[in-house]
């Protein structure tokens, strides 16, 4: 319980052999963190490769590496975003002033940028009558809570946060401080996600990160992910 | 075909639909920046997977006039190049319109303008964009005190000591003014470059293509504006647009050097992901921005013009060509590095619904262009004003321009 | 710095726990709640997250698609924010939690649910939802309406007359009280008695004219009293109506009205499976004296984590079947740990497929594949002799085995019947016949005392009658063509085929074919689910750890069991006995014995049904055909048949017909595509708001469980007063305001008794839940929950309006039960534990009965429209229509059409799902392999059209409506069979808010985006008998998606070349 946030180092290994591409990850993410149309933290990838008969198809879910050496930190002029010293790569939303830079240097392109839009924008609005039309959207406008804050998002001349920002996958670090799983490996349908502390040898993750099968994704540009995957 | 060559009456209509047309464009201008301030960046057709488009390269592609400009009355000063001389305060002034003009794009840009500031409370060393702002800042402040230092050193009355030592002044500034614009119109290159992440940008010669792109445009743009609009018509002048058209004509030809090696060698073998977006450049669905805007706009027929003609007109003419069709060069650098998935198959991985944000297709929106408007018509207004404010950017008229023809 | 924050509410030991079960043994670390520098986002103090905390909890079901997956639903504000799932339970959790686990704690922990679950906030507050009632203000499918009261609606259908004047419709239309003529309760049970004497040729029609001339007004057709009342004319057609709200609507239809036209639309999702599936678990049964095959359950699945080889055969495990979430982390895991291998027999490489060993079939060649499977099991005795060979229970026992076979018993080869002991003089009438090393004796399954023990492979004659063993029946079908014929037409390679077979019989009982809708969909859908069934039996897996199993099964929520409080089906005074024939001739006895066939005989105008029900197809076509009688009333529930039954689209221009369909209305959540077309259309509401019935689940679980659903948002729906009472408009309310109005038993005062009102929704719901709480037998109840969890029930539903939740209403409903119901409600349902799967080798929960290898009651049914024998075998048989003729096309039509569903998609439900569905992918595609891409010059994007035979690409949707086209972009792949081309479901809308509509005078504009992609429903092929619907089984009733031919016609091409690729793969990942 009295670890300390420099002791630990959160890490993430997807074991993309029961990974089933459900997706279930990727909308369970958008869910939790209410995230709006054009954002997303962990899109699962859907390839086929070989050719008929002999083909085959590769899912890889894709959340922010948490890189140890994160490229998309530097570039930020206004050190909106840092990794910390649990493993968190985090971009704090009252300070990122939505240049975008950290969205081109990311090499797993793991950020997108917040443009204010909301699902419902494009269904018919107006008073309720027949229809929820009013009703129906209110849910959009509840808070995240993302990094532990009370998030409301908000239009206009100076835009509320994270309206404007880059935004990317947090490791749930709202959920860890309850107690609780990333939302991605609760709901992680072919329980091919796992989650812990790699500096506690027993964990499972531990454990795979270490696997033979165990690879990082570009692995050559030296970010040293934190998110592993077995292949 | 020169400005001079038109009749007064003619010339007072021609004004009036000037006139016009900027009203016109300050107008749909405005109503961009209307929309902007209340929505946004939603009409844009930027995205999170190519979050930069038109803006930064108009960014990048004014910033490098004013840089080019600079440049030229900088080595004035500095090098006390006496033919350069009578333009010298013209240059200035080019530059502290067209720094402006491209600060204000990319403010626009920017999801929360309103915390820019934050730059300078929270230095980052490392960024190359932070470094950016701080050397504009740097520039903007050196610039105007140049500009300022010059107008007085020609104000009408100013004693010779005073002139000599307002020469002196601004050639310190100069010599200061030098490293610091190579430093950031460089720096822009590297802001790209150095983005590893980014094979079509992480190029070492980014940095050097981007000071000479900076140049080429400045001093083309510089060139088309003294043979238009340089009030006297005389030899001097002649003589001068002649020159500076030798020297826009050198750079394209270097400029040009520089995007051979760039784009041949990572094509040579045909294989590699650069080579797939150089491709993609010279014959995807824009082919025609990099073959007819570029090439043959840009390169093409104003080699071969200023390389045949002492037309001051057409000088001046291809001058023009090159400055407006460097934009196409500066689009070319800034969106294809931005439209390859990173990983193979993201760009079907997850759409957006609403806004199609997350799509590796890009176009500027009607939006993107109607703020490009309106900054080029806010460009224009500081011209006006800028020289209103200081008529002396220009030499006294010796001769009305009619009589020169 | 490094202050220390005891901020943890979860014991410690709990939540690893927890984690260790969430993620198969990944403990979290020591999470220590540390400040550290100034930083602020490198605080790690427990931030606001209302979502963890149980007071912002609702536990209840899903219901986006059919695997009604147990979630948990979290509040914030008042809203439904996040969905996930229900950690009791081990659907969402593999293992689950201990029931007792106190909510308080149980909050820590989140279970798994699939991207359509995530996402049903979405459904849930879809600006398009329904919150009134809407009224027709055009013609039907003008999409012109105006919202009314629920007052002059219901009032409206009751009454019925001059309803559409306004527009200028002059027509009468019926109301109710029109249609239910027939009221009291002895009156229909003593016709009912009268007509089941004329079906059983003990009546003539004048005798029944004659003895009951004074209630002859109330019947349909006094010449057919068969017809039943004109009640019947009410006809309630529900699509995802069972097994959600199956009990409270056959309550209404049966009981309250007295029609028998009760309708799910299981034919059009995968009944033959189920029929097959309860046919060959039917057993022999004695019930009032008399002996008949009572039909066993519709499902049996393979034990995913014990096998060693499971073939997924046209199903999977990740994308649709029963579903997903509780199958994915099973399936997956055992074949990661090496344990399990899979094969998936499919055109199309699914995303289950990309797990195993990937057969691509031809669509129209399961049946051949399975067949010389039979062949190939048979011809190198790869069965399972001695499990064959137990032709009773003692004899299984005998053996070691719980469930037995028919596979020896003796058919009657001209009858179809099985030789009875009597006729063979060895026994009883009720006795069956096996030879015993050449001797017949008589067998009496469920016999446990003397074990019979048959040959199996035999043919013989007794008293004179020619019998062979079910087995030899099977044999001789199997062997109709021969192994190379089958491999031709299943299109693969003999080698394979023997591959497979090989495969499946090398691991003892440890190995099952898992199968659902891929190699049904067709006229012989019956017998290749049968054949499939059989093969299962044939290496004798039944109730055997790693085999077959039954699934864990649920408790009784009806109250059948002895010390249940309510045995609710029994609790409806003056109930009406409905009677007659359904409007689809489904469950309502042989043909023959009907008076129409007197009149008619051979060929059957419309086919009849008599072994399955649920005809969906069927119900607007027999209606607008008036066969065997017009109706009414049709109302629709929960379902849009133009859209999602195969040449639906036929039926728009039936609907729209006022003189067919005079009275049409509908309970829907949205202007759907066949609601569109209503009268009325009632708001419902979502499954997150509302009741449902208890719940079991499939067979993949194999511990007991019972679910529901119940209110877990505040309704969107209009809240409303019915005599007194509030509650948000839904199929409730508007049934328990009809009832009312109509005077009808069964809902209002004293529906259930005397003193036991049904006021209000929860009056009925919740009394099957306090069955469950009361358990299947005394000492099984669940425990009462305490003083802190009444509280958290209360707190948790602070957001609901009282018209929803009123404690003392809903502690009225169930009595003293209440503090037991309490504690489901808290948990979303009653769970065993996981260890309630196993017992020794066999399942806890085992079948232990009877299974059929032949069917009786089919093998001696007879085609009512050609007039011949089915087969009690599965017998090789090609795609045909109704009168025999086979299916064929032109040439032009060059590719096989087929269908499926995507992981995101539910039905034709989630097109509202932005996040989910849409996102994940905008519109949908029609896939083709790159061979045939090639040959038919089409590149990726192009637009096409899909045509076929009976199709042109297009069908019109009503006045002032644009057609509905169906086409769309090409995607080429290689996953998918060359010759196939396949395209999703889920798409291709033309209502639900894919267009714009008028309401009260305003228009609405649509959202464009959902109607984006195809569907490919209306180029599916129609039957050439019928000509007005597709084709059918003619056993299971059945549609074929499988079988139709089309073609692909350009009409765009792909816009612009696509950017470059050159995004980066994991290594190995590159092969292509
Ligand atoms: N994601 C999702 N899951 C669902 C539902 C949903 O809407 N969405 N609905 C639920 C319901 S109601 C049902 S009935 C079940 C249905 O569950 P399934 O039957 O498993 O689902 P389908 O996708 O209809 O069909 C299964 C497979 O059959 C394949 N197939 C098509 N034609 C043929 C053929 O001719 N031969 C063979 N061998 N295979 C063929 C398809 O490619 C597909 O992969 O799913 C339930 N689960
Ligand atoms: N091409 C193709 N067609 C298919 C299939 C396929 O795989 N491919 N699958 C088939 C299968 S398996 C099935 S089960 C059927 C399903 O077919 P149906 O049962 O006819 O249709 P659903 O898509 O379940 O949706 C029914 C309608 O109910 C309404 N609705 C949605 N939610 C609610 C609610 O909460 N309350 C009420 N009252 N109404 C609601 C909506 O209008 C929706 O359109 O489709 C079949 N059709
Ligand atoms: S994946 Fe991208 S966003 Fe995440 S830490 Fe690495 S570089 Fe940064
Ligand atoms: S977008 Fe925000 S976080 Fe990213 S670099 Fe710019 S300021 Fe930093
Ligand atoms: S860790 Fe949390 S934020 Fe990151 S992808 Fe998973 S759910 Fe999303
Ligand atoms: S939820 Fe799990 S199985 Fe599904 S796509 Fe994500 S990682 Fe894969
Ligand atoms: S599989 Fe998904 S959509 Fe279907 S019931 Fe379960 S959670 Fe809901
Ligand atoms: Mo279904």
């Amino acid at each position: 319980m009295s670890k300390p946030i420099e002791q630990r180092r959160w890490g993430m290994v997807i074991d993309t052999r029961k990974c089933v591409g459900c997706h279930s990850c990727n909308v369970g993410c958008i869910m939790e963190n209410k995230l709006p149309p054009g954002v997303v933290y962990r899109p699962v990838i859907d390839l086929e490769v070989g050719s008929y008969p002999n083909v085959n198809r590769k899912f890889l879910p894709r959340p922010c590496m948490q890189c140890d050496n994160p490229p998309c930190v530097p570039v930020c002029p206004v050190k909106a975003t840092w990794k910390r010293t649990d493993g968190v790569v985090v971009i704090d939303y009252n300070v990122c002033i939505g240049c975008r830079y950290c969205i081109t240097a990311c090499p797993y392109q793991a950020r997108t940028f917040d443009f204010g839009q909301n699902w419902s924008n494009n269904a018919a609005s107006g008073r309720d009558g027949g229809l929820a039309l009013e009703t129906g959207r209110k849910y959009e406008q509840e808070p995240s809570f993302e990094y532990g804050a009370t998030w409301r998002r908000g239009d206009g001349v100076i835009p509320k946060s994270p309206v404007g920002n880059a935004r990317k996958c947090t490791f749930c670090v709202h959920r860890l401080e309850h107690s609780q799983l990333p939302m991605c490996v609760t709901t992680c349908i072919g329980r091919a996600t796992v989650f812990g502390d790699l500096n506690e040898p027993g964990t499972l993750v531990s454990q795979q990160v270490i696997r033979n099968n165990a690879v990082s994704l570009k692995a050559e540009l030296g970010t040293a992910p934190k998110v592993v995957y077995l292949i | 075909m020169a400005f001079s060559s038109l009749g007064t009456t003619h010339r007072a209509g021609r004004e009036r639909l000037l006139w016009a047309l900027w009203v016109l464009a300050a107008i749909i201008g405005g109503l961009g920046f209307y929309e902007r301030l209340a929505h946004g960046d939603k009409a844009a057709d930027f995205s999170s997977y190519v979050p930069w488009g038109l803006w930064v390269a108009a960014y990048i592609y004014f910033s490098g006039l004013s840089a080019g400009a600079f440049l030229v009355a900088a080595a004035t000063y500095v090098f006390r190049i006496r033919v350069l001389e009578p333009i010298s305060r013209l240059s200035l002034l080019i530059a502290a319109v067209t720094l402006p003009m491209g600060l204000l794009m990319i403010g626009v840009d920017l999801g929360h303008l309103e915390r820019a500031y934050l730059v300078f409370v929270r230095p980052q060393f490392h960024s190359m964009m932070a470094w950016m702002v701080w050397l504009y800042t740097a520039y903007l402040i050196l610039l105007f005190t140049m500009l300022w230092v010059s107008l007085k050193s020609v104000q009408p009355g100013r004693n010779p000591g005073a002139v000599t030592n307002d020469l002196a002044t601004l050639r310190v500034l100069g010599l200061i003014g030098i490293p610091l614009v190579i430093g950031f119109a460089g720096g822009v290159g590297a802001l790209f470059a150095t983005v590893a992440a980014r094979e079509y940008w992480h190029s070492p010669l980014f940095p050097i293509f981007f000071l000479v792109g900076a140049l080429t445009s400045g001093t083309a743009f510089l060139t088309a504006v003294v043979s238009w609009l340089w009030p006297s018509r005389d030899a001097a002048w002649k003589e001068l647009v002649i020159l500076l058209g030798r020297i826009v004509l050198a750079l394209v030809l270097i400029e040009f050097i520089l995007e051979w090696a760039e784009f041949s060698i990572p094509s040579w073998y045909q294989i590699g992901s650069t080579y797939d977006l150089i491709r993609y450049v010279l014959f995807g669905p824009y082919w025609y921005v990099f073959w007819l805007v570029h090439l043959l706009a840009g390169v093409l027929v104003p080699v071969l013009l200023l390389a045949k003609t002492r037309s001051p007109g057409i000088i001046g003419l291809s001058a023009a060509l090159v400055a407006v069709t460097f934009f196409a060069v500066r689009l070319n650098l800034v969106i294809p590095g931005l439209i390859t998935p990173e990983l193979r198959g993201l760009e079907q991985a997850y759409s957006d619904p609403i806004g199609n944000r997350l799509t590796f297709a890009y176009m500027p929106s009607w939006f993107e262009w109607q703020l490009l408007l309106g900054v080029i018509a806010f460009g224009v207004a500081l011209w006006f004003v800028g020289t209103r404010l200081f008529p002396h950017v220009f030499p006294r008229p010796s001769q009305s321009s009619e009589v020169g023809q | 710095m490094n202050q220390e924050h005891e901020t943890q509410k979860v014991s410690r030991r709990f939540f690893l726990n927890a984690c260790t079960a969430l993620a198969g043994g990944v403990t979290l670390g020591v999470l220590g709640c540390q400040r550290h520098e100034q930083q602020a986002l490198n605080v790690t103090t427990p931030g606001p997250y209302p979502l963890a905390d149980a007071e912002n909890v609702i536990q209840t079901t899903c219901l986006q698609c059919n695997t009604q997956c147990t979630l948990k639903v979290k509040l914030q504000d008042g809203l439904v924010v996040k969905i996930d799932g229900n950690p009791y339970s081990p659907i969402a959790l593999y293992p689950h939690l201990p029931y007792e686990t106190p909510p308080k704690e149980a909050v820590a922990v989140d279970g798994a649910i699939c991207p359509k679950g995530q996402c049903g906030v979405q459904t849930l507050y879809d600006p398009y939802r329904l919150r009134k009632v809407l009224k027709r203000a055009g013609p039907r499918g003008s999409n012109k309406w105006q919202a009314i009261s629920f007052e002059q609606a219901t009032h409206e259908i009751t009454e019925g007359g001059q309803l559409f004047a306004g527009i200028g419709e002059n027509r009468v239309a019926p109301g109710f009280k029109d249609v239910i003529r027939l009221r009291d309760a002895k009156q229909a049970k003593d016709l009912a008695v009268d007509v089941e004497a004329i079906r059983k040729g003990e009546m003539t029609v004048e005798a029944f004219k004659e003895k009951n001339s004074a209630f002859l007004d109330a019947l349909i057709d006094p010449d057919h009293p068969d017809f039943g009342p004109k009640n019947n004319q009410f006809v309630l057609q529900g699509g995802r109506i069972a097994p959600d709200r199956e009990a409270i609507t056959k309550r209404f239809t049966f009981g309250t009205l007295g029609s028998v036209n009760w309708f799910g639309h299981t034919t059009i999702c995968e009944q033959a499976h189920h029929v097959a599936f309860m046919y060959s678990l039917a057993q022999w049964e004695q019930k009032d004296g008399k002996f008949s095959w009572a039909k066993g359950p519709n499902h049996m699945k393979p034990d995913y984590t014990r096998a060693e080889f499971v073939i997924f055969w046209g199903t999977g495990f990740n994308e649709a079947n029963f579903g997903p979430t509780p199958m994915s982390p099973r399936v997956s895991q055992a074949i990661v740990d090496g344990k399990l291998k899979i094969a998936v027999i499919d055109p199309r490489l699914s995303k289950s497929a990309a797990k195993g060993w990937w057969i691509p079939v031809h669509p129209s060649g399961n049946f051949a594949l399975a067949l010389a499977m039979t062949q190939w099991i048979i011809g190198n005795k790869r069965y399972d002799e001695k499990f064959l060979r137990s032709t009773n229970k003692a004899a299984a026992n005998a053996a070691g085995e719980k469930s037995w076979t028919n596979a020896t018993w003796l058919v009657n080869t001209k009858t179809g019947k099985f030789l009875r002991a009597a006729d063979a003089g060895v026994g009883t009438a009720n006795q069956f016949v096996a030879l015993v090393e050449g001797t017949p004796v008589a067998v009496d399954p469920s016999d446990t005392k003397v074990p019979v023990v048959g040959d199996l492979d035999v043919s013989t004659t007794i008293e004179g009658i020619d019998v062979s063993s079910s087995f030899r029946l099977l044999k001789e079908a199997a062997a109709a063509k021969s192994l190379a014929e089958y491999s031709e037409i299943a299109g693969l390679e003999l080698a394979q085929i023997e591959a497979l077979a090989n495969e499946f019989t090398s691991h003892g009982k440890k190995a099952a074919i898992d199968f659902y809708r891929g190699p049904i969909k067709t006229t012989c859908g019956f017998y290749t689910a049968q054949a499939i069934i059989i093969l299962n039996f044939l290496i004798g897996n039944v109730d055997h750890v790693g085999g077959f199993m039954k699934g864990g099964g649920a408790w009784d929520g009806m109250g059948g069991k002895p010390g249940q409080p309510f045995p609710v089906a029994k609790l409806h005074p003056n109930a009406l006995t409905p009677f007659g024939i359904k409007l689809t001739r489904e469950s309502s006895g042989p043909y023959e014995t009907s008076t129409i066939f007197k009149r008619d005989g051979y060929p059957a105008k419309r086919p009849w049904f008599p072994f399955t029900d649920d005809v969906y197809q069927e119900i607007i076509p027999a209606a607008t055909a008036g066969y065997p009688y017009p109706i009414k009333i049709l109302w629709l529930h929960y379902g849009t048949p133009v859209l999602s039954s195969p040449a639906g689209h036929l039926q728009i221009k039936m609907i729209q017909d006022t003189e067919k369909i005079p009275l049409f209305i509908a309970t829907d959540i949205v202007i759907g595509e066949t609601s569109m077309y209503a009268d009325y259309i009632f708001p419902d509401l979502s499954y997150l708001e509302r009741w449902s019935n208890p719940l079991g689940t499939s067979p993949v679980v194999l511990s007991q469980i019972s679910k529901f659903r119940q209110p877990a948002a505040s309704p969107i729906c209009e809240i409303v007063t019915i005599d007194g009472e509030d509650m948000p408009i839904s199929i409730e309310a508007t049934m328990i305001a009809l009832a009312k109005k109509l005077g009808m038993s069964g809902f209002g005062k004293d529906a259930f008794g005397p003193g036991q009102n049904l006021n209000r929704p929860e009056d009925f719901h919740l009394k099957m839940i306090a069955n469950l709480a009361a358990g299947d037998k005394p000492g099984n109840e669940a425990p009462e929950a305490d003083d802190a969890e009444m509280d958290i029930l209360r707190k948790s539903r602070r957001h609901l309006p009282k018209a929803v939740f009123d404690e003392r209403k809903w502690q009225d409903a169930v009595g003293p039960n209440w503090r037991r119901v309490a504690y489901l409600l808290n948990r979303g349902g009653r769970f065993e534990a996981a260890s309630g799967a196993y017992e020794g080798d066999f399942a806890k929960h085992p079948w232990a009965n009877q299974l059929n290898i032949y069917i009786e009651p089919v093998g001696s049914g007879i085609h009512s429209v050609q007039g011949k024998r089915f087969s009690g075998v599965p017998t090789y048989q090609a795609l045909e229509s109704f009168d025999g003729k086979p299916v064929s096309s032109r040439d032009e039509f060059d590719l096989e059409l087929i269908t499926y569903k995507d992981i995101y998609g539910g039905q034709s439900r989630t097109v509202g799902n932005f996040a989910g569905q849409m996102a994940i992918m905008p519109e949908n595609f029609v896939y083709l392999n790159a061979i045939d891409a090639k040959r038919l010059g089409l590149s990726d994007g192009d637009t096409v059209r899909v045509e076929s035979a009976s199709f042109n690409g297009s069908f019109e949707l009503g006045p002032g409506q644009a057609p509905s086209k169906v086409e769309g972009k090409i995607r080429i792949i290689e996953g998918l069979r060359p010759g196939v081309v396949s395209v999703s479901y889920h798409y291709g809308h033309w209502a639900y808010g894919s267009r714009d509509v008028e309401i009260d005078g305003q228009r609405i504009p649509g959202e464009p985006a959902r109607g984006k992609g195809l569907l490919t429903n209306a180029a599916i092929a129609v039957d050439g008998y019928l000509k007005d619907v597709c084709l059918t089984d003619p056993i299971a009733g059945d549609s074929a998606f499988t079988g139709t031919r089309v073609k692909l016609v350009k009409i765009a091409s792909a816009s612009g070349p696509p950017a470059p690729i050159a995004g980066w793969v994991p290594a190995g990942w590159a092969v292509r």
